[in-house]
């Protein structure tokens, strides 16, 4: 077990601390205090990484250990990093009252099993070459991962989020409120969610895509798998599905409000007489993909050109 | 056949042919008919959605309460900065013309929206500001779909998409309980902590 833990002279002893044998007291931490932590850590174990501002950099080495550079923001408490067991945690300690507290840049290495589970504010997320599971959640900060064959789920209200994926099945979740998400090379299945952020899946292969938004854009472009099942949904985003290579699928398209465009052929017909609709089904090759797009005002476009 | 029999029948036809091929009733009973049949049957069609929905938001709302209940000593000291009302306010939600979600539903949406309040105040204000603006561009959707199921009541469509609008709120309120409350970098008991 290593406990690595930074405070200000001012901190008040808390209850907790005596019980902690191991504990190691580090100097004060000034402006832009290096940050140099490394403790053994399980291939495959769990690391948490919480930071309020500034960022996280999360690369992998051949090593079964965790290091942890950086810098600590003036005015940050301290930075707590233990490792026990399978669970290794990085948190950056605020004082409990104070109104400006510069960001923490913190520099993370670890084994490319390893899980991995960020928790920011403003602080923006880069994840590279993590092949375990990921959980990352920003509220403002930006993400940036790349997906494996585990699970990963990307979480924002305005930060950004981009996955390029490794062309392992995997499955990814992603859900912003007013974010864009950029999602690139992905195979395996991708639900994603947002409120008014764009959502775009470039070059992906996806067996499985469940997209939605109420103001955003979605789009696809890349190839479908034969056995794909993808569903757009959304309130006034548009909709736009840019397919390549030959596509073999049922697709089945309706809007209240919005227009159809489709350059397979077939036309969208209206659904009533008297009140406004319209819906469009045909199959296109002998493909049993299943595309399903529905909006209330956004327009659906679906071309292979 | 008898002559008897002959002016039976030629009467028996002449009379039917003075009847007219229609009758219209004396007035449209339709309406009356309308307004008995589809409320039973959009609600028999309907009838998964209710369960479905207060299900669904109440192990959203019970998840924030119990987190609510263990944060409830430090935002106390916040919520007492805070307008009584808090700022997210809904009104009831309608299902179309003449439908609204049970009361369940929406008492527990009020109380997972008064639980986040103290929370969203803390938020970065751009954070805070864009949240705003799309829960509120959520509310105007759902608005817009049951002006629409107005004009097409029964609506397949619309109502997928409304109830699919009524969950993502509630998506985004559980999203921004987790990213605020269910962590340890967005939990703090001082708001200037947030202004970064």
């Amino acid at each position: 077990m290593t406990i690595r833990f930074y405070a200000t002279p001012a901190t008040k002893p808390t209850a907790w601390l005596p019980a902690l044998a191991l504990l190691v007291m580090v100097p004060a931490a000034d402006a832009g205090t290096p940050i140099n932590e490394r403790a053994a850590a399980d291939p495959t174990g769990k690391v948490e990484v919480s930071n309020t501002a500034g960022s996280v950099v999360v690369t992998t080495w051949p090593r079964n250990e965790v290091e942890v550079t950086g810098s600590l923001g003036t005015g940050a408490e301290g930075l707590e990093f233990s490792s026990v067991d399978k669970l290794t945690r990085v948190k950056v300690n605020l004082p409990e009252r104070s109104s400006r507290v510069e960001g923490t840049s913190l520099i993370i290495k670890l084994p490319a099993g390893s899980s991995l589970a960020v928790n920011t504010v403003s602080a923006d997320v880069s994840a590279k070459g993590v092949r375990g599971q990921q959980r990352l959640q920003s509220v403002s900060g930006d993400i940036h991962t790349e997906a494996a064959a585990e699970d990963v789920e990307c979480k924002t209200v305005s930060g950004h989020v981009t996955v390029a994926g490794t062309g392992q099945r995997g499955l990814l979740t992603v859900t912003t409120v007013s974010g864009d998400a950029t999602v690139t090379s992905v195979a395996g299945e991708v639900n994603g969610n947002t409120v008014s952020g764009n959502f775009t899946i470039t070059m992906g292969d996806t067996s499985r895509s469940r997209l939605r938004s109420t103001s955003g854009d979605l789009g696809l472009k890349g190839h479908v798998a034969q056995d794909a099942r993808l569903d757009f949904e959304s309130i006034s985003g548009d909709v736009r599905l840019d397919l390549q290579g030959p596509v073999g699928a049922e697709f089945e398209m309706s809007s209240f409000n919005g227009q159809i465009r489709n350059c397979f052929g077939p036309k969208a017909t209206r659904t009533s007489e008297y009140a406004p609709g319209s819906e469009l089904r045909f199959r296109e090759g002998q493909g049993t993909a299943r595309v399903r797009i529905k909006t209330l005002n956004g327009d659906i476009s679906v071309c292979n050109k | 056949m008898t002559p008897g029999r002959l002016d039976s029948a030629q009467r028996l036809d002449d009379a039917l042919a003075r009847l007219p091929g229609s009758i219209e009733p004396a007035r449209d009973l339709w309406p009356a008919i309308e307004a008995q049949l589809e409320p039973r049957d959009v609600r028999a069609g309907r009838r998964w959605l209710w369960p479905a929905a207060a299900a669904a938001v109440l192990l959203v709302a019970g998840s924030s309460l119990i987190t609510a209940n263990l944060l409830r000593r430090e935002d106390s000291a916040v919520a007492r900065q805070l307008p009584a009302s808090g700022r997210l306010t809904y009104a009831a939600a309608a299902f179309g013309p003449g439908q609204t979600l049970d009361p369940t539903y929406d008492a527990a949406r009020q109380e997972l929206a008064r639980s986040l309040a103290a929370r969203i105040e803390r938020l970065p204000p751009d954070a805070r500001q864009q949240l705003e603006r799309n829960l509120a561009e959520l509310r105007r959707a759902s608005a817009e779909i049951n002006a629409a199921l107005e004009l097409r009541p029964g609506d397949a469509l619309l109502e997928e998409l409304l109830l699919n609008t009524y969950q993502d709120e509630l998506a985004v309120l559980a999203s921004v309980d987790q990213l605020t409350g269910g962590n340890g970098a967005g939990t703090t008991t001082d708001p200037t902590r947030m202004q970064l």
